[in-house]
């Protein structure tokens, strides 16, 4: 019993940060109607610039974060205007323009690995905050790192939500993420409205590469495995719909902790897809999802 | 107020307007009339900046404003209200209608302008905190003309207030605009609801084939036999609105 807890423990703190970077991906889709195929690597340049930071000016944990996720959004914001704002224009989904946004996605993927290898090498990088001993409950032990990313995400969810909900800015970044025209006729600055919100989503996965960067090692390729993890996660919980995508990740994170617990930790990797195929043969626009939205 | 000259336009390489021109008076209503796919909601697309005119020229108040950007051009008072009821169905009404008055940054304003829009449709306001998605046709178009009104704009263009609604709801919204019009409103009005849109209009344009047709005074294209030919064939529902709007 104790070891099933300990795996669901692991499993929703992994699947938090999944479930962050799904979000990511999800709320990017949901304001430009692209797929992000970069999107592992600004976490991973997320993650990048979180070390660089603990390194240089030891700031402490929530500091890092915070402070990744600003310089991170900036990179994103900088990446949008200067390589993807062309094409966006054109529109995304099926049309033209959209299978371009999807080839420039992973040509910037390839880029960004690159860039990252030419800085900061091959070799991957420790993150060694310490978080102190764990906590101790009854017979569980649980790290404090996995506390810490459980409620770093919750955190960043629930201001994302109150942001949306309850600020003039975030009342105009669902308007812009669902009607572009109508939301140019109600007088907001759709242009400068899409820059935020590729930066929200770049800052939003740069948290969940920080917060995952001390339990495993930061490195170059580490945002391939993510995209895909991340991407079984929003197409569980309903593509697009942002509860969804925590709820995905969650999921995701869950199954594939008790699936190498269980059954073998060597396919650990397939646990995910798994539960991915009976989502979608179950419900196949995802757990939360509604309509099949014509997206690319 | 606004004057728009020559305008040639339309979308990719397909050319919808062909050199268009018309004048609209301060506190003028004036009617925007013509058949399915004249250009009509092309034209209000291009006055509002959605799409860029080809050649030509528009101007508000004498200001140049062809080729801006649509947020700035309602920024100069000048809003559009589109054609399908398009308010955004997973927000509130009252959201809706603080959406429209995004422009404004002030609270005071906005709870003033808000409180305006209640009093013109007073169904809004008890239905303030429900999801657009949840209001009937009529309603979603007294919102999207309400949230038009939030940003206190100089001008409005309505492009067919009156489609896929019941005559009774189609009059009752034909009242409110013509007392939004009264307030001091000015209104380019496109309507396939000709008789309506004449008795509202002071000065009609009729457009085909993407340049002005017809133009002229109100009541002088109800009698004009070409409009009445071609637009006022005297269709039995058109007849049976009891069409007596001013209150
Ligand atoms: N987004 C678009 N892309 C290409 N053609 C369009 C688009 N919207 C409308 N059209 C075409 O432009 C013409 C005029 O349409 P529109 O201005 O909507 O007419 P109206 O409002 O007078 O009914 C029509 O032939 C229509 O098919
Ligand atoms: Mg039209």
């Amino acid at each position: 019993m104790q070891y099933f807890i300990d795996l669901v423990i692991v499993g929703l703190s992994i699947g938090m940060v999944y479930g962050l970077v799904a979000l990511s991906i999800s709320f990017v889709y949901s304001g430009l109607d692209i797929v992000h195929f970069a999107h592992g690597e600004i976490y991973m340049v997320g993650a990048f610039i979180g070390v660089v930071l603990f390194q240089r000016l030891g700031l402490n944990y929530p500091l890092l974060i915070v402070a990744s996720m600003i310089l991170t959004g900036v990179v994103g914001v900088v990446i949008e205007r200067l390589f993807y704002r062309r094409l966006t224009q054109g529109g995304g989904g099926y049309t033209v323009a959209g299978m371009g946004m999807i080839i420039c996605g992973f040509g910037m993927s390839i880029v960004l690995q690159n860039v990252a290898f030419l800085i900061w090498g091959a070799k991957p990088l420790p993150f060694p905050v310490s978080f102190g001993m764990p906590i101790e409950m009854g017979d569980l032990t649980l790290p404090r790192s996995y506390l810490w990313i459980v409620s770093a995400a919750l955190v960043l969810m629930i201001v994302l939500h109150l942001f949306l909900k309850k600020t003039r800015l975030g009342l105009s970044v669902r308007a812009v993420a669902h009607n572009k025209e109508i939301a140019f006729l109600m007088g907001i600055n759709v242009p400068l409205m899409i820059s935020v919100i590729f930066g929200i989503g770049c800052a939003l996965a740069a948290a969940a590469g920080v917060l995952i960067g001390p339990i495993n090692y930061v490195q170059v390729l580490m945002g391939l495995g993510i995209l895909i993890k991340a991407f079984a996660a929003a197409v569980v919980g309903g593509f697009g719909n942002l509860p969804g995508a925590v709820l995905g990740g969650l999921l995701v994170g869950v199954t594939e902790s008790l699936g190498a617990g269980y059954v073998s930790g060597s396919y650990k990797d397939i646990y995910a897809f798994l539960l991915l195929i009976i989502v979608l043969m179950v419900k196949p626009s995802g757990i939360l999802g509604v309509e099949a939205k014509v997206k690319a | 107020m606004l004057e728009v000259q020559g305008v040639e336009g339309g979308y990719g390489s397909v050319q919808i307007l062909n050199g268009v021109s018309l004048k609209v008076g301060r506190g003028q209503i004036a009617a925007l009339l013509g058949g399915n796919g004249t250009g009509k909601s092309t034209l209000l697309r291009t006055i509002s900046g959605l799409i860029k005119p080809w050649r030509g020229t528009i101007s508000l108040d004498g200001e140049r404003i062809d080729g801006r950007r649509p947020d700035l051009i309602v920024r100069r008072g000048l809003v559009q209200v589109t054609q399908g009821k398009e308010a955004y169905p997973a927000m509130t009404v009252e959201e809706n209608l603080r959406l429209g008055g995004y422009v404004r940054n002030d609270r005071a304003a906005l709870r003033r302008n808000l409180e305006r829009v209640y009093e013109y449709f007073p169904v809004l306001k008890n239905r303030r905190n429900q999801l657009a998605a949840t209001l009937s046709g009529g309603q979603l178009q007294m919102l999207c003309i309400g949230r038009g009104l939030m940003s206190e704009p100089k001008m409005i263009l309505l492009d067919e207030p009156s489609a896929a609604l019941a005559p009774q709801v189609v009059l009752d919204i034909f009242r409110i605009i013509n007392r939004i019009c009264r307030d001091g409103m000015t209104l380019l009005l496109v309507e396939q609801n000709v008789r309506m849109a004449l008795l509202l209009a002071e000065y009609a344009y009729v457009i085909r084939d993407g340049v002005i047709h017809i133009e002229g005074p109100a009541e002088a294209l109800i009698k004009d036999d070409n409009v009445r030919l071609s637009y006022l064939g005297g269709t039995v529902a058109d007849r049976d609105h009891g069409l007596t709007m001013r209150p």
